[in-house]
C-alpha cells in the first residue's frame, strides 16, 4: 500500500525528516510526497534513492508529487537471496578491517599479508557484499596505498566500501582517501545488522 | 559547547548565508541601475565583488562591506562569532586589514530573551577583538525573524587590492576551509550531526580568514575571492566570467567535512544550493565520474567559508606549507586556471 505525505509548505530538511520517520514507523512498499518546491522536490527523491526506492516525480501545478516505489522487488530479491542463502550461495558477507596490518608479531610481515588479504577477498565472488575500514584500516583506501588499486577494482565490480570518517579525520587522511563513501558509524552498524555474516580483521 | 535552551535555528526559515537571495533574482533586481560616477571608486556595485573599495589617497583605500543572516547555529554565542568572522572576510579577500564595525540587529524581542541578544553581541565583539576591529556602533529594529551581521569598514593599500578577475593561466586554485557547511547545518536542523562535527563546523565558521589573508599576501596571488552563500562553483563562476580563461578542478581533492557527501545523498541540501546550481550550473561541467553528492558539494552555500586564492604555480606549494605552518590546516590545492575550455569550470 503507498503512504501519502503531505509536506507543503515545508522547507528542507523538514519534508527529508517527514519522510524518514515515516519510513522508520511503518516501512510502506511504496510512498508519494506532496512538496511545494524545488528543493524538497530534489531532496526527497535523492532521499528516497538513497532508502532503495525507485523514484518518479510529478508536476500538479505548482506542487510535485514526488513517489517511490519498486521497493516490494527489493523485498523478492531479497528473498529470493535468503532462499539463496539457505541453498548455500549469495550470502551477504561484510569485512571490517580495523588495521593495515593482518596479524601480530611483525610489522613487516603484517603489511604484506594485508595485501595479499586485500587481493584475494574477490575469491569470495558475487557473496562479498561491502567492506568497512575503520581506524588504522582507513590508511589502506587512501593515495598512495598499495592496496588502493586493489580496492578499486573491487569497487568497481559492485563490492560496496564504506571509510570511517571520523578515523580519516583523525589521522589528517580526508582529502588522500580514493575509494568508497565517507561513511559514520550508524552506517557501520546497520551494515552489521543487515549482514549476513561479518567478518572482523 | 554551551546549551542554549531555545533552539535558535528552529526560529527562523532559512539558515546563515544559504538564506541570500536568489543570485537570479538580485541580478534582475539591480540590473540596468543608473550607479553614481567617481574616478576615486576603484571597485564597485558594477563588479560584482566581494567588497567595494573607494580611494582615500594614493596609499589608503576604504575597503566597506557589510554581512547579517539569521543563524545557523543554536548557540548565541556562536552565531554571534560566525556572523562576525563572515563580514569580517570579505575585507581579508579583498587584500585589506579591517579596522571598525558596526552590528546589524533584528530582534523578536516578543519571543526572545534580551540575554541570548547580548550572547550574540559578545561573540560578535570576541572575534572583533581577535581581529584588531572595533566596534563603533550599530543598529537593531524588532523584527518577526532573528538576523545578526555587522558592517565592516577597513583598509587597504591601492595597488594591493586583490579581486576576483586578473587569472593567470596556470596558477593553481587553494581553498583555504572545508565545504559542505551547508549541508551540515542542515543536518544540525535535522537533529542528525553529531556533537563532534557540529563542534567541527561552528569551529571553522568561527574561524576569521586573517591568517590566511596575511599569509598570501607574501606570495604572487593573482585573485583571491571568499567562498559563502553563492557556494563554490557560484563564486568561481565570478571568476571565471570575462575573464578570458576556465578552471579546471579536481573534484578528489576537495577539502569536506566527514559526513558531508553522505548527508548530501541523503539529501539533506539546503535550498540555496539548488538557487546556486539552477543560476551558476551553465558555468560548471561535470565529468562522469564525479559522483551526484560530489556535485551537490560544489554548490552548497558556504557560511563564513574560506578564502579561494590563486598563484603563481611555482609558488603554490610554499603558499600552502606556509598556511599550514600558520594553522590553516584544510587549506589544499583543488584545481588550475587553463586556457581552454573559455569561461568554464570543468569539474572532474
Amino acid at each position: 500500500m503507498t503512504v501519502e505525505l503531505n509536506c507543503r509548505g515545508q522547507a528542507c530538511p523538514a519534508p527529508v525528516m517527514q519522510v524518514r520517520d515515516i519510513l522508520a514507523a511503518e516501512n510502506p512498499a511504496a510512498i508519494a510526497v506532496l512538496v511545494d518546491n524545488e528543493a524538497a522536490r530534489e531532496n526527497v527523491s535523492r532521499f528516497l534513492t538513497h532508502q532503495g526506492f525507485q523514484v518518479t516525480v510529478e508536476a500538479m501545478g505548482n506542487d510535485f508529487k514526488v513517489t517511490g516505489g519498486g521497493r516490494d522487488a527489493a523485498c523478492e530479491v531479497m528473498n529470493e537471496t535468503e532462499l539463496a542463502g539457505l541453498a548455500g550461495g549469495g550470502k551477504k558477507i561484510l569485512v571490517v578491517i580495523g588495521t593495515d596490518r593482518l596479524g601480530h608479531g611483525d610489522d613487516g610481515l603484517g603489511a604484506g599479508l594485508m595485501l595479499n588479504f586485500v587481493k584475494t577477498l574477490k575469491e569470495m565472488g558475487p557473496d562479498l557484499w561491502r567492506l568497512v575500514m575503520v581506524n588504522n584500516g582507513v590508511k589502506l583506501a587512501v593515495a598512495g596505498a598499495e592496496s588502493l588499486p586493489v580496492l578499486q577494482d573491487l569497487a568497481a565490480v559492485g563490492v560496496s566500501i564504506l571509510v570511517c570518517g571520523t578515523c580519516l579525520n583523525h589521522f589528517d587522511l580526508l582529502d588522500k582517501k580514493r575509494v568508497g563513501e565517507t561513511t559514520n558509524m550508524l552506517d557501520i552498524v546497520t551494515s552489521m545488522q543487515v549482514a549476513d555474516s561479518v567478518i572482523n580483521i | 559547547m554551551i546549551e542554549s535552551p531555545i533552539r535558535l535555528t528552529q526560529t527562523v526559515k532559512g539558515a546563515g548565508c544559504a538564506a541570500k537571495l536568489p543570485p537570479g533574482d538580485l541580478d534582475r533586481a539591480l540590473c540596468g541601475l543608473d550607479l553614481p560616477v567617481d574616478d576615486n571608486l576603484l571597485v564597485g556595485l558594477e563588479r560584482a565583488d566581494d567588497a567595494g573599495v573607494y580611494r582615500v589617497s594614493d596609499e589608503i583605500a576604504l575597503v566597506q562591506t557589510l554581512d547579517f543572516f539569521p543563524p545557523m547555529v543554536d548557540d548565541p554565542y556562536q552565531f554571534g562569532r560566525i556572523a562576525a568572522a563572515n563580514a569580517l572576510s570579505d575585507v581579508y579577500a579583498m587584500g585589506g586589514t579591517p579596522k571598525t564595525a558596526m552590528n546589524i540587529v533584528a530582534f523578536p524581542a516578543k519571543t526572545l530573551d534580551l540575554a541570548i541578544l547580548r550572547q550574540i553581541i559578545e561573540g560578535g565583539l570576541s572575534v572583533l577583538r581577535e581581529a584588531g576591529v572595533v566596534l563603533v556602533g550599530g543598529h537593531t529594529i524588532d523584527d518577526p525573524e532573528l538576523k545578526y551581521g555587522l558592517s565592516v569598514t577597513g583598509y587597504v593599500h591601492p595597488a594591493k587590492i586583490l579581486t576576483k578577475k586578473r587569472l593567470r593561466i596556470g596558477d593553481r586554485l587553494i581553498l583555504t576551509k572545508p565545504l559542505g557547511s551547508g549541508i551540515v547545518c542542515t543536518a544540525i536542523k535535522a537533529g542528525l550531526a553529531t556533537d563532534d562535527v557540529t563542534e567541527l563546523v561552528i569551529a571553522n565558521m568561527a574561524t576569521l580568514n586573517r591568517v590566511a589573508a596575511e599569509t598570501m599576501a607574501d606570495f604572487p596571488v593573482s585573485a583571491c575571492t571568499d567562498i559563502t552563500g553563492f557556494g563554490l562553483m557560484g563564486h568561481l563562476a565570478e571568476m571565471v566570467v570575462d575573464s578570458g580563461c576556465g578552471l579546471r578542478i579536481d573534484s578528489a581533492t576537495l577539502p569536506h567535512y566527514p559526513e558531508a557527501l553522505e548527508w548530501a545523498a541523503m539529501g539533506l541540501i539546503p535550498a540555496g544550493a539548488y538557487n546556486n546550481k539552477k543560476f551558476r550550473g551553465k558555468f560548471v561541467t561535470f565529468a562522469e565520474s564525479v559522483g551526484q553528492p560530489r556535485r551537490d558539494l560544489c554548490f552548497d552555500p558556504q557560511t563564513s567559508g574560506g578564502l579561494l586564492i590563486t598563484v603563481a604555480a611555482g609558488e603554490a606549494d610554499s603558499l600552502l606549507l606556509a598556511l599550514k605552518a600558520g594553522g590553516v590546516a584544510a587549506a589544499t590545492i583543488i584545481g588550475e586556471v587553463v586556457a581552454e575550455p573559455r569561461e568554464i569550470i570543468l569539474v572532474e
